[in-house]
């Protein structure tokens, strides 16, 4: 292991606007590294100092262990980089299209087209060989500029909203086959403002918001700061406001709110401070009590819950500051 | 030869083959999309169809009143006109000349103005700037790839001028001279269209300011001289009106001028077209001739004939149509005239030289404008307000950087 990607401080700043505003991030090898935010948050700024195209204003990015200010055309050897907006070129052949590339990062005659008919197998276009590349739908294109980013077999992607403006189907295919790539070691920074997609994909994310890294990690280690006590979701068939009484009474349990349930159930959603022996304990005492239990479960949050909870606490302290 | 020189050579060969590699990946692409389907070929063969059809014009134009005066001059036994076959010759000659290098003025520009600003409006230029591919690589591809087309057009149109050659009245001196000029001026206005497209955002804007040159580099600089010329001649001191001319340097920089000498110098004295070639004589040894009333400087030290020389004559015609003709007379210039010393001081190879330079300077700018901001070397674009910090801006983005880290 090691990092693949490492930025100290990094800044960018366009005349008075700071879009980025002092990023320390580290990508470790392996990882598929998400990167969250709102649009405008500096994601893909980030993701453009890391790939060269944009020079930091200050702060140092490191990619594979070569500062991108220093060396680009060495970070641009060892990346392939996929823009959030990009274009192809219509009047050539798919294989043109991905042999112009190979032939950009120096890739030797003899091994491009051998390596542009595995290429094509992964992203799944190996029928689409000899057709022009404006025949071919928004989906094969996205898979295709994503094989343009592998010709040269870097070490890291840097894929800027890979998924954006694809169909679902389009996206699982994305999906999978950005978790082919990661299974054969390459690592993936991938941005995304659809949360719950990077939340199935992603093994880390990092938490971006007015230009600043807000949390960065594994999500469930993220999920794990951000609580102190573990949501409890207990669905009950009787009237719940007894329920709601007794619970208030429990010193353990911080807030209780009541949310939509199914029908002819009323959801519950419990903050409560103990492990599993004390939530058997009050599951135990809420039965004994007469109440209809109908589920009693920790809610698991997703990264849309954590990106709200983050950014949220985030606008807290702001408020509170001013 | 030490280590270090040793190293520095090699690197500067590492760096020079990266470089055409770069260049050469750039044109096979342009290549493979130009070259793809049946534009080009139309555009070529319009391109020779109408060359071919303006010389057959020329010729049915020209061939019936140079007979008329060749019989005039047999019968009347006048020396001095030439024979009609010379006649014929340096019309096809003329109107090929001016032509060309208006329709290289129209076509050269097209193919690179949106060179480097197509890349930018199609979003592709991000995918290729993040490859190692050399931006000075990017844009010398870019502009052999255009060129390779203008210059085979060029080359192609070449048989249609030799045409002249059949006739007479133009030697293939002057159609070298008149290739150089055609060459340079393709190069050179092709590196403009480049310059602009590699400065703006949009292909549009790049077009309009690339044509919006040409014309003044042109007209404009032909407006300018006469300007400056007429206000010098009507200033106040000068008392007795004596034409006091504008610096020839100004029109250094205008290819039309070039063309129009080496067309007139084939003619000089006689011809089809009498009124361009009488405008352009030297009047007297005052250093200038004119095109109408717009007089034209000659370079210094370009000689004045004493008397003036005869056009060369053409080849020997069949007994049918020679029969119409005056028998074909050889005036060849001395080859002393044509020695280089005394050809610099004509105005082609002046304009041709500062074309020639003007490419170079221009073509090392576009470098400059298509570095990406990551290499830190990024310094000449022009400071531009982003609208905000998500804005795809990979080239202007640059603006700004110096102000902390530098």
């Amino acid at each position: 292991m090691g990092a693949v990607i490492q930025t100290r401080g990094l800044v960018k700043r366009y005349d008075e606007e700071l879009a980025v505003a002092g990023i320390d991030l580290v990508v470790e090898r392996g990882e598929i590294y998400g990167l969250v935010g709102p649009n405008g948050a500096g994601k893909t700024t980030t993701m453009r100092m890391l790939a060269t195209l944009l020079a930091p204003t200050a702060g140092q990015a490191l990619v594979c262990g070569v500062d991108v200010a220093d060396d680009p055309m060495e970070v641009r050897r060892r990346i392939g980089y996929m823009p959030d907006f990009w274009g192809v070129y219509d009047d050539l052949r798919v294989w043109e299209y991905l042999d112009f590339f190979a032939r950009c990062y120096g890739v030797p005659a003899n091994r491009r087209a051998a390596m542009i008919g595995e290429l094509l197998e992964i992203v799944d276009l190996s029928g689409k060989h000899d057709a022009y590349v404006e025949s071919l739908s928004r989906g094969m294109r996205q898979r295709l500029c994503l094989a343009h980013t592998l010709v040269h077999d870097p070490e890291l992607l840097i894929l800027d909203e890979p998924a954006s403006g694809l169909d679902p189907r389009a996206r699982v295919e994305m999906r999978e086959i950005l978790r082919a790539l990661a299974g054969m070691g390459k690592t993936i920074l991938v941005s995304s403002h659809i949360l719950p997609e990077l939340g199935e994909l992603c093994t880390s994310v990092g938490i971006i918001d007015h230009g600043r890294l807000l949390r960065s990690g594994r999500i469930d280690e993220i999920e794990r700061s951000l609580r102190a006590a573990a949501v409890l979701r207990i669905d009950l068939l009787s009237d719940p406001e007894p329920v709601i009484s007794q619970l208030g009474t429990d010193g353990r349990v911080s807030s209780v709110l009541q949310v939509e349930g199914g029908i002819g159930t009323a959801r519950l959603e419990v903050s409560f401070d103990g492990g599993p022996d004390e939530q058997a304990a009050l599951l135990q005492t809420l039965v004994q009590g007469g109440h209809r239990v109908a589920g009693f479960s920790q809610a698991t949050s997703d990264l849309e819950e954590i990106f709200l909870r983050v950014t949220g606490s985030l606008t807290d302290e702001e408020e509170t500051a001013a | 030869m030490t280590a270090a020189t040793t190293a520095t050579g090699g690197t500067r060969h590492g760096a020079l083959r990266e470089l055409w590699s770069s260049a050469l990946t750039i044109m096979v692409k342009e290549l493979r999309s130009r070259f793809r389907g049946r534009r080009a070929f139309l555009v070529l063969t319009l391109y020779l169809a109408v060359l071919a059809a303006l010389a057959y014009g020329m010729y049915t134009v020209t061939g019936p009143a140079a007979r008329n005066a060749a019989r005039l001059a047999a019968e009347f036994g006048d020396p001095t006109v030439i024979n009609a076959s010379a006649r014929v010759g340096q019309g096809i000659f003329s109107i090929l000349s001016v032509f060309q290098l208006l329709l290289i003025g129209f076509i050269a520009p097209a193919f690179t103005a949106g060179a480097i600003s197509l890349e930018r409006e199609k979003q592709t230029l991000d995918l290729l700037i993040a490859t190692p591919i050399r931006p000075a690589g990017l844009v010398i591809g870019k502009l052999f790839s255009a060129l390779a087309f203008v210059v085979l057009m060029i080359v192609a149109a070449i048989p249609i001028s030799a045409l002249v050659l059949m006739y007479g009245g133009a030697t293939v001196d002057d159609i070298l001279r008149q290739q150089a000029v055609l060459f340079s001026s393709a190069i050179g206005f092709g590196v403009i269209g480049l310059f602009w497209s590699a400065l703006t955002r949009r292909t549009q804007t790049a077009t309009v300011l690339t044509y919006s040159t040409l014309l003044a580099l042109t007209i404009g600089t032909l407006l300018v001289w006469r300007f400056w010329t007429d206000v010098a001649t009507a200033a106040p001191d000068n008392v007795l009106q004596e034409r006091r001319t504008a610096p020839e340097a100004i029109l250094y920089v205008n290819p039309a001028v070039a063309m129009i000498e080496i067309v007139a110098n084939t003619e000089l004295e006689y011809g089809d077209f009498s009124d361009a070639y009488n405008a352009l004589r030297p009047t007297g040894a005052g250093g200038e001739e004119c095109i109408g009333d717009a007089c034209l400087p000659l370079p210094k030290g370009r000689p004045v004939p004493a008397e003036p020389p005869m056009p060369r004559g053409g080849v020997d015609l069949p007994a049918g149509p020679r029969a119409l003709l005056e028998p074909a007379v050889d005036f060849a210039v001395p080859p002393d005239q044509l020695a280089l010393e005394t050809e610099f001081n004509h105005f082609w190879p002046r304009i041709t030289l500062t074309y020639a330079v003007l490419s170079v300077v221009l073509t090392l700018v576009a470098m400059r404008l298509v570095q990406p901001a990551g290499t830190r070397l990024h310094r000449w674009r022009i400071r531009r307000r982003s609208s905000g910090p998500e804005r795809a801006v990979p080239l202007e983005a640059g603006a700004g950087i110096e102000e902390i880290s530098g």
